[in-house]
């Protein structure tokens, strides 16, 4: 099955499909499950969960604002993601609630509707921002913050020491720092 | 609006928290893979180096880059499986060898390197090696698809395999057919190349399973070690290696009577006295009892001279003539003639150079001779050929054999005539680059044979303008090629010692 017969099987319910997913697309999820949820226990489980969710999400996909690749990366990076916030929060909650300063950690419940509107402000901004970077600087930034990739791998990956790599990104987040202070959030 | 105090905050943080939600860019997605980088760099790898133009430089620099675009390639995917790593070392392998050859080529000895057994038996490794390496490529492939539990499949890579093996058949036992077989090959390659692109995608699945080599030192300190290597080791060659080791010691002047009366014989029958001072001893009593002495001397440029322009002031029919003026010439080139005592009419040929001006830069010289017996039938050399090479410095006269003296047989390829086979007269010899009126001279000695036949001796000195050539070739490689004074880096220059002996006033002096 190729690209396309998978998603029409899918979107037909067809259980073929997600067989072929799992078998043509598990190496996709485990390179982006991988550096974020470590167990490897927990990253077969979130695999699973990435196909439950292409299979109960897959009317959301549009091939016209993006690749089928695409749409995977996001969402078993999203699923992996999930996966460790809902760890945490269980860990939390079983650990001993006389530990104020871990539940005091906890982000808040709710944003205030000003820290939306700076929310997106920022996003907006760090959006722009990273458009304009130059190619090799973009994709240093999503490895390291959007695959959350190590210093080893992206240094392996990279043909680069993870020294190189370390000063890379150093640079990165000066020049990244600069251009969000330098009057981004100003009239 | 409000200003972000960002030093309050964790800014990794802050850049996770803020990422957009939307996937990444298309550009992202396809770059960033543990593989699609280094697959990119093999595949250009194998493009650049199965197939080159000969055409100046660029086949060195193609599978220079080639080779160098493999290594690293390889080296990424190394670590992932066993038949990435076997081509990994073969890559590392080719590379050091052409690393070697191209710094050899940078030698006046690379063309003798050639055609030894060893650089047949490289050769052949090569040939060898890049049919394993694209045969270990494949089961490359084949096991990152079974790690990945996918169907095995990759026949652009055997595609690849076949195509090499015809190709090497083609070469080694069959190297006719000319273009009715290579036009085939060369749209077979480009559909294979094609197909290995193809390839690519197909790893765009199981791909994702390649675990990527840490390396200790990066591509590109990888690269400019390479290039380092190569431009210390390519310098190295034009400097210490781009002229004959020549066996110089200091000339004497003769003590022997003997040698002092002969000279006194010849200078008195007008044999030019520069030329006289750098015969050898065994040269000049072979003269004894000289009946007469028959000479020609002439200065030849090397320098591309200038460009003059004059207008005939005829009003009636003006004229603009164009020539070439020589202000310096820089070698004078003197051809001497002796005739012997005896029955049998029988004479020493002499050609005497020597540079009277430096002419910038010496390399290699090579001189082919044409004695007089090469075409005509009155004469015939009834000795070896003798001479050495001189010059002189801080009032010291140095004087070293010829690095090489001989007949040789050689093919040389013309346009106009094809390939041809020749036996000539070769001297071989390099002068140092400080010094002044470096000299030398060629002598033998022709018996008459037939009556009435010309005597015709013919010096071929080929000068090298310029150390900048790659490969090197020596004067004498330049001279063979056929190629007169090729790209401006040898210098041909003629010179005739011709006249019946009946008549020899017909010598121009």
């Amino acid at each position: 099955m190729d690209e396309r017969q998978i998603i029409l099987a899918i979107q037909n319910r067809d259980e073929t499909g997600l067989e072929e997913l799992i078998l043509h697309y598990s190496p996709l999820f485990h390179y982006i499950v991988a550096p974020i949820v470590t167990d490897p226990h927990d990253r077969e489980e979130c695999v699973s969960e990435i196909s439950l969710r292409v299979w109960d999400k897959i009317d959301q996909y549009d091939p016209h604002r993006g690749s089928w690749t695409g749409w995977l990366t996001a969402i078993a990076r999203n699923t992996a993601l999930n996966k460790i916030r809902s760890q945490s929060t269980q860990n939390l909650k079983t650990s001993d609630l006389s530990d104020l300063d871990e539940v005091k950690a906890l982000p808040s419940k709710e944003p205030s509707p000003e820290e939306q509107v700076l929310r997106a402000e920022q996003k907006a901004a760090l959006a722009k921002v990273i458009d304009n970077l130059p190619h090799g600087d973009r994709l240093l930034f999503y490895r390291k913050y959007y695959y959350q990739q190590s210093t080893a791998q992206i240094a392996s990956e990279l043909g680069m020491t993870e020294r190189a790599v370390e000063g890379r990104l150093y640079r990165l987040k000066q020049k990244l720092r600069k251009k969000l202070e330098g009057g981004v959030f100003h009239d | 609006m409000t200003k972000i105090d960002f030093d309050a905050l964790d800014f990794d943080a802050l850049l996770e928290a803020n990422l957009p939600e939307t996937p990444p860019p298309e550009d992202v997605i396809q770059s960033i893979t543990p593989w699609r980088k280094a697959l990119n760099r093999i595949l250009t790898g194998m493009a650049l180096t199965t197939l080159t133009l000969n055409f100046g430089l660029i086949n060195y620099f193609m599978t220079a880059t080639g080779l160098v675009l493999m290594f690293l390639g390889f080296r990424t995917l190394s670590a992932d499986n066993k038949w990435f790593r076997r081509c990994y070392q073969i890559a590392t392998l080719r590379l050091g060898l052409n690393t070697i050859l191209l710094i050899i080529n940078a030698t006046i000895y690379q063309t003798e390197f050639y055609k030894t057994t060893f650089a047949d038996i490289l050769s052949a490794l090569n040939l060898v090696l890049v049919f394993v390496l694209f045969h270990a490529f494949w089961r490359g492939i084949l096991t990152v698809q079974e790690k990945a539990g996918l169907a095995r499949s990759a026949k652009g890579a055997v595609a690849l395999l076949i195509w090499y093996a015809l190709l090497c058949i083609w070469a080694v036992l069959l190297p006719v057919g000319g273009w009715f077989i290579a036009i085939p090959m060369i749209i077979g390659y480009i559909a294979i190349l094609r197909s290995l692109w193809k390839l690519s995608r197909i790893l765009d699945e199981a791909g994702y399973t390649i675990k990527a080599s840490p390396v200790r030192c990066s591509d590109r300190t990888a690269v400019l070690a390479i290039i380092g290597i190569l431009a210390v080791g390519i310098s190295y060659g034009y400097l210490f290696f781009d002229q004959y080791p020549m066996s110089w010691a200091t000339a004497s002047p003769s003590s022997n009577p003997e040698v002092a009366a002969v000279k006194e014989e010849l200078l008195a029958l007008g044999f030019p006295e520069s030329a006289l001072e750098d015969l050898s001893d065994e040269d000049i009593l072979d003269c004894e009892g000289a009946v007469r002495v028959l000479s020609k001397s002439e200065l030849y440029p090397v320098n591309p001279g200038r460009w003059v322009t004059h207008v005939e002031d005829d009003p009636r029919q003006p004229k603009t003539t164009t020539k070439t003026v020589y202000d310096v010439k820089e070698l004078r080139i003197t051809s001497i003639g002796v005739e012997l005592a005896g029955e049998r009419e029988q004479w020493k040929l002499i050609h005497h150079f020597q540079w009277d001006v430096d002419p910038g830069f010496f390399g290699t010289e090579s001189i082919q001779l044409w004695p007089t017996d090469r075409l005509d039938e009155g004469w015939r050399t009834i000795s070896d050929f003798s001479g050495h090479v001189r010059y002189d410095k801080d009032g010291q006269t140095y004087t070293s054999p010829y690095y090489f003296m001989g007949y040789e047989t050689y093919t040389s390829s013309s346009i106009f005539f094809g390939d041809r086979s020749s036996t000539d007269f070769f001297a071989d010899f390099s002068f140092p680059k400080e010094g002044e009126r470096q000299r030398g001279y060629l002598a033998y000695t022709i018996e008459e044979v037939n009556d009435g036949w010309i005597l015709d001796s013919w010096i071929n000195y080929t000068h090298q303008m310029k150390w900048a050539q790659y490969p090197v070739n020596t004067a004498k490689e330049g001279r063979r090629m056929d190629s007169f004074n090729r790209s401006g880096t040898f210098k041909l220059i003629q010179d005739a010692l011709q006249f019946y002996p009946f008549y020899p006033d017909d010598l121009p002096n």
